[in-house]
């Protein structure tokens, strides 16, 4: 479903990402830990283009990108396309349209993107609202919302493209600590039903009792990886026991 | 007589003079203004020398030098009232104005001696007889007298005797000119067929070029003769003296034929006498009066407001256009389209209107005044509009892109759908701003024969000595073009700021 091999991606002089391969079934959960400026936020971001990476390969879904350039022909600009619509992404400040309602910040890309009738994009986000638990805020404004309201409402929008993967990049982190469970409540759900995920999270009961695997990210590669069980009872790596007890003790 | 070349004077019109005139040498009344000039030793002549061959203009061999035989003439007048003659520059068509305001003594610069001139001020003994005359290109034929010209396009200086002529024999399509070069220009190019003006100034442009002719007799003679306060008897005594003097001792004919405008209507210059006196008072302006100047003021209005409307039109358009390639288009037009904001924004208009009117025609694009003056603007605030663009679009957090990106959308998409309805309120204001601007921006095309509501403000002031009723109907009629415009604008920002930010 997911294949990465040997992505790099440096800025400057600062070697972000040294080298990840990683490969993801269908239906699989992935949980990326690690401390900040580790690489696991760029590395989401190389998966859906956000960033373009320097070497590497890409595929997701059967669509397959090379690093070392932005698309420069039209095919390479729909094969970009292709792979951004597979892969739906939660960013850590929502990032709503905020000139558009709740509802229209939904149909708005499955209308523009993908042509579909404006009908059928209105029933279909009123479906994700109800799994999202806000059918009664379709009207409403972003700005009307509540963070947590406005990150569940963000997944809908994700999921309104249909998306192969969802990628959460760190979905909780700006929001108060009453409102994480709602967000992460729609996330377990999503697992549940079998969505493949990759997780940027500080949750580690999230990685816990949700994660398929758990990467352990550490200067710009995977430092280890594993079941949730063995990374956080038995880490084999002094780096990711270090990082843990100091999450742990927060 | 009129000034060729004038330019840039148009716009501020009037009001600008008024100003400058604070800065120059005031004259102070005294009891008798003769005995004062003697006392100071300098005769105050106020002229206009900004092309003003063969009146008075700089010497072509020494430019800081003026010559010209009205330059000439005013030395031998200065001598003869024992006194050394100083030139006060001063924009032709606002040369009553400034006497009336004691910038100079006297006004001597082909000031027709006519009675609605004689109603403002004193006019002495005349000192040249002019006359008007046709100029058309080389080939053409048959254009010798007013009759000829109906339904022709035919060009005239702002302000002289033969604008007042044109207008008044039906049927011919004038258009008025800021100078003679332009004239004589658009004569060349075609977009007029003729040039109706002053026969000196046709002698000395029109007559030594190839491409133009002198085109049949020239008509309609009158003098010329200085001009004076009402109250400044004894100085018009002097000079009335020592014109006549000037013209039996064959001053006059010798300084003439110096600039080849010697001809044999001068003779008449040593008999004249004064018709019965025409010590009429102007009457009052009434409110009836000033009601008549309504419809030309609002037909001007109408031009402003089209030529508002459609050049911030293709403002909107065209600033759109150039911020878009300079923020997302490839390497090279990305620096075009910066360069195209950083030339425009550091050029006047009145040169970019010049060279579009003017220039154009050169490389064989002929454009009408109209539509020259529409793209003058509006290329013009297209680089002040694709900044306000760019600060509107920048203001867009990028999470926003990102978002949109990420959810499959295209780069345009993006920008079309996401980037734009949140920066429209943003660049509202700003632009509403400029729309207000370019009302009054719109008064510099009158440099390009486009009679606006500053250009007729003008016209209409200075013809009725007006300046301050007209001044303020001009104004009500701005604001009352402007402020729709801005409510408007409040409007439409509200509609588009619905995010309930």
């Amino acid at each position: 479903m997911i294949i990465v091999e040997n992505l790099v991606k440096s800025y400057n002089s600062n070697h972000v990402l040294v080298g990840i391969d990683h490969s993801q079934q269908r239906g699989e959960v992935v949980v990326l830990i690690g401390p900040s400026g580790c690489g696991k936020s760029t590395f989401l971001r190389c998966l859906n283009q956000l960033e373009i990476p320097d070497s590497g390969r890409i595929t997701i879904d059967g669509v397959t990108i090379n690093g070392g350039h932005s698309p420069r022909t039209s095919d390479e600009r729909e094969q970009q396309r292709q792979l951004r619509m597979r892969a739906g992404m939660v960013f850590q400040s929502f990032n709503l349209f905020p000139h558009l309602t709740v509802l229209e910040n939904i149909t708005e890309a499955p209308i523009v993107v993908k042509g579909m009738p404006e009908a059928e994009a209105e029933r279909r986000a009123r479906q994700l609202l109800a799994k999202v638990g806000l059918e009664n805020k379709a009207d409403a404004y972003p700005a009307q919302l509540s963070g947590g309201q406005q990150q569940r409402v963000a997944i809908a929008r994700a999921l309104a493209m249909d998306p192969k993967v969802m990628l959460f990049d760190e979905p909780t982190s700006a929001l108060d600590p009453e409102l994480r469970d709602e967000v992460l409540r729609v996330m377990r759900q999503l697992a549940e039903e079998g969505m493949t995920m990759i997780v940027v999270t500080h949750e580690m009961q999230f990685a816990r009792d949700m994660a398929d695997k758990v990467l352990f990210f550490d200067g710009g590669r995977v430092a280890e990886c594993g079941p949730p069980e063995q990374i956080f009872s038995n880490p084999k790596c002094d780096r990711t026991r270090e990082f843990l007890s100091r999450v742990a003790t927060k | 007589m009129s000034n060729p070349l004038r330019s840039a004077r148009l716009t501020a019109g009037s009001l600008l003079v008024l100003f400058l005139a604070a800065s120059q040498p005031r004259v102070a009344f005294a009891a008798d203004h003769l005995e004062q000039i003697r006392q100071r030793g300098v005769l105050l002549w106020g002229a206009d020398a900004e092309g003003g061959a063969p009146y008075v203009f700089p010497d072509p061999q020494h430019l800081e030098k003026l010559i010209g035989f009205e330059y000439d003439l005013a030395e031998a007048l200065a001598a003869k009232l024992g006194v050394k003659a100083k030139m006060v520059q001063n924009q032709w068509d606002q040369l009553i104005p400034a006497l009336d305001r004691g910038n100079f003594d006297i006004i001597l610069n082909g000031l027709e001696l006519t009675s609605e001139n004689q109603q403002r001020i004193a006019m002495s003994q005349p000192y040249f007889v002019y006359a008007q005359q046709i100029v058309t290109r080389k080939e053409t034929d048959g254009l010798t007298g007013l009759a000829d010209l109906k339904r022709k396009p035919v060009g005239v200086l702002s302000g002289s005797v033969a604008e007042r002529l044109v207008k008044q024999s039906a049927g011919i399509d004038w258009k008025s000119y800021p100078g003679n070069v332009e004239s004589f220009q658009d004569l060349k190019v075609k977009r007029i067929e003729a040039v109706v003006l002053d026969l000196p100034i046709a002698l000395h442009y029109a007559k030594p070029d190839p491409a133009l002719k002198l085109s049949g007799a020239a008509f309609s003679p009158g003098f010329y003769a200085i001009g004076i306060l009402k109250q400044d008897a004894t100085l018009l005594a002097a000079l009335n003296q020592a014109v006549k003097d000037l013209a039996s001792d064959h001053t006059l004919e010798r300084i003439d034929r110096k600039y080849g405008i010697w001809d044999e209507r001068q003779e008449c210059l040593k008999d004249y006498r004064p018709d019965t006196a025409v010590e009429q008072r102007r009457p009052a302006l009434t409110i009836r009066d000033r009601i008549g100047y309504l419809p030309l003021l609002l037909k001007a209005a109408v031009v402003t407001a089209e030529l508002s409307v459609l050049a911030m039109a293709l403002a909107v358009v065209a600033g759109l256009a150039v911020v878009l390639l300079r923020l997302y288009g490839l390497g090279p037009v990305r620096w075009l389209a910066k360069a195209y904001v950083e030339v425009i924004r550091g050029t006047p208009l009145l040169i970019q209107l010049f060279l579009i009117y003017y220039g154009l025609p050169e490389i064989g694009i002929r454009l009408n005044a109209f539509c020259a003056a529409i793209l003058g603007l509006g290329l013009n605030y297209a680089a002040s509009e694709s900044e306000n663009y760019r600060a509107g679009i920048q203001a867009i957090p990028h999470g926003q892109t990102e978002a949109a990106l990420a959810l499959g959308m295209s780069r345009w998409q993006t920008l079309r759908h996401v980037v734009l309805p949140q920066a429209a309120p943003v660049v509202i204001p700003p632009i509403t701003n400029d729309f207000i601007a370019m009302f009054k921006d719109t008064s510099i095309v009158s440099v390009i024969t486009m009679v606006e509501l500053t250009k007729e403000y003008g016209t209409l002031a200075s013809s009725n000595s007006d300046y301050i009723v007209v001044g303020l109907m001009t104004a009500a009629i701005y604001f009352a073009l402007s402020y729709p415009a801005s409510l408007f604008a409040n409007w439409l920002e509200g509609k588009l700021r619905h995010d309930h930010r």
